[in-house]
């Protein structure tokens, strides 16, 4: 004997079982992006907690500032080594260049790290991932926290290298529409390289920590970070030129200090003998960075999408390792 | 007596070779009482065994080929560069790898010798360390040595392929004197990471928020990139207390004898006693470090808490 299924009432009140009287599949659609912002936030909130509850704000501030400023005064010092000083407007260069690289170290090792930190350390990834949660959502959001910490190491040193190091800056110079523009596709940008490192993370073993500055690292060398691209052989110049990085720093630089030096033009570069100009007009910088970031972005969407599948496939997201 | 085992062999037969063999004892008392070559053969396989993931896995997934050098090796370049795009002479790009070539060591001593009690902690191992017959020095030797193999890999390779790429010429007058101070700074790094390694215990989630602010400041005060005697009583204060800068400073002077460059130091063989004298002091204090923090462990819980 068949028993019938039963019927659901217009009154059943939700998931209230056994009145109900069967599935509601609303339910399992849930509420679009009201829950992904709510995932988000949440994942916002825990990650700053994370980052900032282990110790008092001084000791916070003093630990997020002490790694970018460290890093410039590292170039400062070479700098001053083999000039003596008489560089100041490479002095203006390398110190940009370093704060914002900050940024970048701490935007793409914060997507990566929530994957080791969850896997590794709390052993929380494979709930995470099963929970309702949006999976990219609750990426992105445990990240921000980390990119605030990059982005207020940035402007300290930003700030230093302004008031202590000698940087020339004038606040009324700044072309704020270019900063805007060049800023919200630049952080866009550095997301998409994040979410490439963390899906090769979730495939790679505890020693993957290393990584994501391992991969910054190579970036350092062909995005104009701290020299201009002229000094690289043009093939190199060539691969720095389809790396949004390099236009976001550039177009970063053109708008803090109109007038200064180019890390894509210049005497001698490929650039220069492509175009002719000295260097790249804004616009040209914000329809590259909007291109080389509109690839980056897709391509990390891609290959997060298929290292998703296949660490679902091997077993990967609640897979330890240690050495 | 002996008694014959089902493969055919002997157990006293066994037991005169092995010192990890079942030997039959009359009480559980006696079986507890270990020979010195027992407890000697138990650290020195505890130090093999803790060495072990750490070689065999260079060798079991290989993506760290890629990760840890190719890319550090990327990243050294991008300072070769900086220098290139300055003019500067040719024994600075020197200074560069060199200092590129020992960062493998120091990122390996802060990330898997300081941090590493710490993190076993986490996952749930260390009270096994702390229950098993073993003395917790050996793990340290163990992750030491594993973590030596590993990092001269990426060093010597980061090496090669930079001086080979960028033309460094090496001049060096006493071979001898340099492998010696080589030495000597892995010693002493490694021993301040057996130190580091108690101390981080003791802080807890600190530690990993530590382990990040001794890199870059720490290249920065070491003048990894740059002739320390340019820093002044900063880059003293470095030399007296931070292996990486006084071993560096010590491998300058030997590898590119006669270049001319802001100096300032001590000779090398001065800095070569310097790092003997870390190499006692760092080894002693790790192990009372490690001796008082594990009485306080036992005394307040905390051998088993993780996440704090």
């Amino acid at each position: 004997m068949t028993v019938a299924e039963p019927v659901v009432r217009p009154d059943a009140p939700g998931l209230a079982s056994p009145e109900w009287g069967g599935f509601d599949p609303t339910r399992t659609r849930g509420r679009g992006w009201v829950d992904v912002r709510r995932s988000f936030l949440t994942a916002v909130r825990l990650g700053w907690q994370m980052e900032a509850n282990w110790t008092d704000p001084f000791l916070f501030f003093v630990y997020s500032v002490a790694k970018p400023l460290a890093s410039a005064l590292i170039l400062v010092v070479m700098l001053d080594v083999i000039s003596g000083g008489g560089k100041p407007e490479y002095r203006a260069f390398v110190i940009v260049g370093s704060a914002l690289w900050s940024f970048v170290l701490s935007g793409v090792s914060g997507l990566a790290w929530m994957i080791l930190d969850d896997r590794e350390r709390y052993r929380m990834l494979k709930y995470v991932y099963v929970s309702p949660s949006d999976f990219l959502a609750v990426i992105f959001g445990r990240g921000v926290a980390r990119i605030g910490v990059g982005a207020m190491g940035a402007a300290i040193t930003l700030a230093v290298g302004v008031v202590f190091l000698g940087v020339p800056f004038d606040v009324g110079r700044i072309d704020w529409p270019l900063l805007i523009i060049v800023m919200a596709l630049g952080v866009t940008s550095i997301l998409a390289i994040g979410l490439l490192l963390a899906a090769i993370c979730m495939q790679t073993r505890q020693e993957s920590w290393s990584y994501p500055e391992a991969a910054a690292g190579a970036l350092f060398l062909v995005s104009g970070v701290v020299f201009p691209l002229a000094v690289l052989p043009a093939p190199v110049q060539a691969i720095g030129f389809i790396t949004p990085l390099t236009w976001w720093i550039e177009g970063i630089r053109r708008a803090l200090f109109p007038g200064g030096v180019s890390a894509v033009g210049g005497p001698g570069s490929l650039f220069g003998q492509l175009t002719g100009a000295v260097s790249p007009d804004p616009l040209l910088i914000v329809v590259v960075l909007l291109a080389t970031g509109a690839v980056a972005t897709l391509g990390a969407l891609a290959v997060f999408r298929a290292s998703d599948r296949r660490a679902k496939d091997r077993g990967l997201f609640d897979q330890t390792t240690g050495s | 007596m002996s008694t014959l085992r089902a493969d055919g062999r002997r157990t006293a037969e066994l037991a005169g070779r092995n010192a990890f063999v079942y030997r039959p004892t009359a009480s559980p008392q006696a079986a507890a009482v270990w020979t010195t070559r027992q407890v000697a053969m138990t650290n020195l396989r505890t130090v093999i065994g803790r060495a072990y993931p750490r070689v065999t896995g260079l060798f079991r997934e290989k993506s760290w080929v890629f990760f840890e050098i190719l890319l550090p090796f990327l990243s050294t370049s991008a300072f070769v560069f900086v220098y290139r795009a300055l003019q500067a002479p040719p024994q600075y790009v020197g200074f560069v790898v060199l200092g590129g070539a020992m960062t493998a060591f120091w990122l390996n001593v802060i990330w898997m010798m300081a941090q590493q009690l710490w993190w076993e902690k986490s996952q749930g191992n260390l009270e096994l360390y702390f229950a098993a017959p073993m003395h917790i020095m050996a793990v340290l030797f163990g992750m030491a040595f594993g973590g030596f193999v590993m990092s001269s890999t990426r060093a010597l390779a980061v090496l090669v392929i930079a001086s080979t790429i960028y033309g460094v010429s090496f001049a060096v007058d006493q071979w001898a004197l340099l492998v010696g101070v080589f030495l000597l700074t892995l010693a002493a790094l490694y021993g301040l990471g057996m130190m580091l390694a108690s101390l981080f215990l003791m802080w807890g989630r600190e530690a990993w928020h530590l382990t990040q602010l001794l890199v870059e400041p720490v290249y920065f005060v070491s003048g990894l990139n740059f002739p320390i005697a340019r820093l002044g009583v900063l880059g003293s204060v470095a030399i007296s207390i931070l292996p990486l800068a006084v071993g560096l400073d010590a491998m300058r002077q030997l590898a590119f004898a006669g270049a001319a460059y802001p100096i300032g130091t001590p000779p090398p063989a001065i800095e070569a006693a310097i790092l003997v004298a870390m190499v006692v002091v760092f080894v002693l204090l790790s192990r009372w470090t490690l001796a008082v923090l594990e009485r306080m462990a036992r005394a307040e819980g905390r051998l088993s808490v993780r996440w704090q």
